[in-house]
């Protein structure tokens, strides 16, 4: 964890590119007082709500801190799961104008009608 | 007088801040400037022993907060430089003898004698760091390039500024040269990226530094040793000299020059860095 960069990549960091890695997390980490167990809040939040809208792999989702340019960022990493990428409308909870689409929206390979 | 008060910190111990004070101050006495070092780490007193003092010592700091001497007859004078002047901490107290109202009003006595009062701050981040920095106007951060170091540099810049103190510059000491070129250790740039402050130094592991502080005499006297240089460098830097950065990573080895003299050079740098075994 934490050596992001690296990921995709074939070639595998030095060890003072993964220690540099390694304290931009630990340093972010550090500075906002924030601990893995509220992340992990933050994590299912955003999975929570983004799920609504878009099919997200759960088990491939990262949400990280890093530090870049000085500054400090949250970096949320949610794969969309290509198979079915469905939106379901969520009713809001007021009556929509008469302009707003009603139904169901379908992204798919395969175009069903949109309804 | 408008003299300053630098405080030499750290957070991590055993990163050389005690070394760098030494050195600072001797390369600021050596350049005509009137200085002393302060000792911060009360009840394990070193700087008297890096400067070579340690046998002179009659009086300490907590004597002259508690009003037991004039502050005069605690500072002590230095070997080489008429200059330079030691006041050392007390051995047999602990770190709380002094509190922080105590150390501002040291400070600024000391400030009217001296045109530079440079403190050597104990290690971690309790009343005796609280203590050496409260009379400060500058900050020093020694850091090596090592994760625990780096960290703790981190959270010490981060208690300097909610202290109201002037951002921290910071000497990067006991680079490794040869495992920086490898790969195996950060570089200067990676360590100013993560921590975002100003650099003051950079000083490469030496062991001409374990060989002056075996003889009480601090490294820069001896300008050959890259220690020494990095040392003397910094401390013109502090006097608001621009010098340029040695760079210690390529000028290394006298066999890596060598070599690339003979031609081996650029083969050489086309092999990939050393990796890791595990990641």
């Amino acid at each position: 964890m934490g050596v992001f960069e690296f990921m995709a990549g074939k070639k595998k960091p030095t060890p003072g590119e993964v220690a540099k890695e390694r304290l931009k997390v630990v340093l972010a980490h550090d500075r906002l007082k924030l601990n893995p167990e509220l992340l992990e809040i933050i994590r299912e939040e955003i999975l929570s709500v983004v799920s609504r809208r878009l099919a997200i792999d759960e088990n491939q989702v990262q949400v990280n801190l890093s530090h870049e340019g000085g500054a400090e960022k949250l970096l949320a990493n949610m794969p969309i799961r290509r198979e079915k990428v469905t939106f379901e409308w969520d009713p809001p909870a007021y009556t929509p104008n008469n302009n707003v689409i009603h139904g169901t929206v379908h992204v798919d390979d395969s175009i069903d009608d949109l309804g | 007088m408008d003299s300053r008060v630098i405080t030499i910190t750290s957070g991590k111990g055993g990163v050389g801040k005690t070394t760098t004070t030494a050195n600072l101050g001797t390369a600021l006495a050596m350049q005509g400037k009137k200085v002393v070092v302060l000792d911060g780490d009360i009840g394990l007193r070193n700087l008297d022993a890096v400067l070579g003092l340690e046998n002179r010592i009659v009086y300490d700091l907590v004597d002259v907060v508690e009003g037991q001497c004039r502050l005069r007859q605690a500072l002590i004078k230095d070997k080489r430089q008429p200059e330079l002047y030691l006041l050392p901490a007390a051995q047999t107290r602990d770190k709380n003898a002094v509190n922080s109202i105590q150390m501002e009003q040291l400070c600024q006595q000391l400030r009217q004698e001296f045109d530079f009062v440079l403190i050597d701050s104990p290690a971690g981040i309790e009343q005796g760091f609280r203590n050496a920095i409260v009379g400060a106007n500058e900050i020093v951060i020694v850091a090596n390039p090592e994760m625990a170091s780096v960290r703790d540099a981190d959270r010490i810049i981060g208690l300097v500024e909610a202290a109201g103190k002037p951002e921290p510059r910071l000497i990067l000491n006991r680079l490794r040269p040869e495992m920086v070129k490898r790969g195996d250790m950060m570089d200067v740039t990676d360590v100013l990226e993560v921590l975002g402050i100003e650099l003051l130094g950079v000083i490469p592991e030496d062991e001409a530094i374990i060989v002056a502080t075996n003889r009480g005499e601090p490294a820069v006297y001896d300008r050959r040793t890259r220690s020494g240089r990095g040392f003397m460098h910094a401390s013109q830097r502090i006097l608001g000299e621009n010098i340029p950065l040695e760079d210690v990573v390529e000028s290394t080895s006298l066999l890596e020059r060598l070599r690339r003299l003979m031609g081996f050079g650029s083969a050489l740098n086309e092999k990939p860095p050393v990796r890791s075994q595990t990641s």
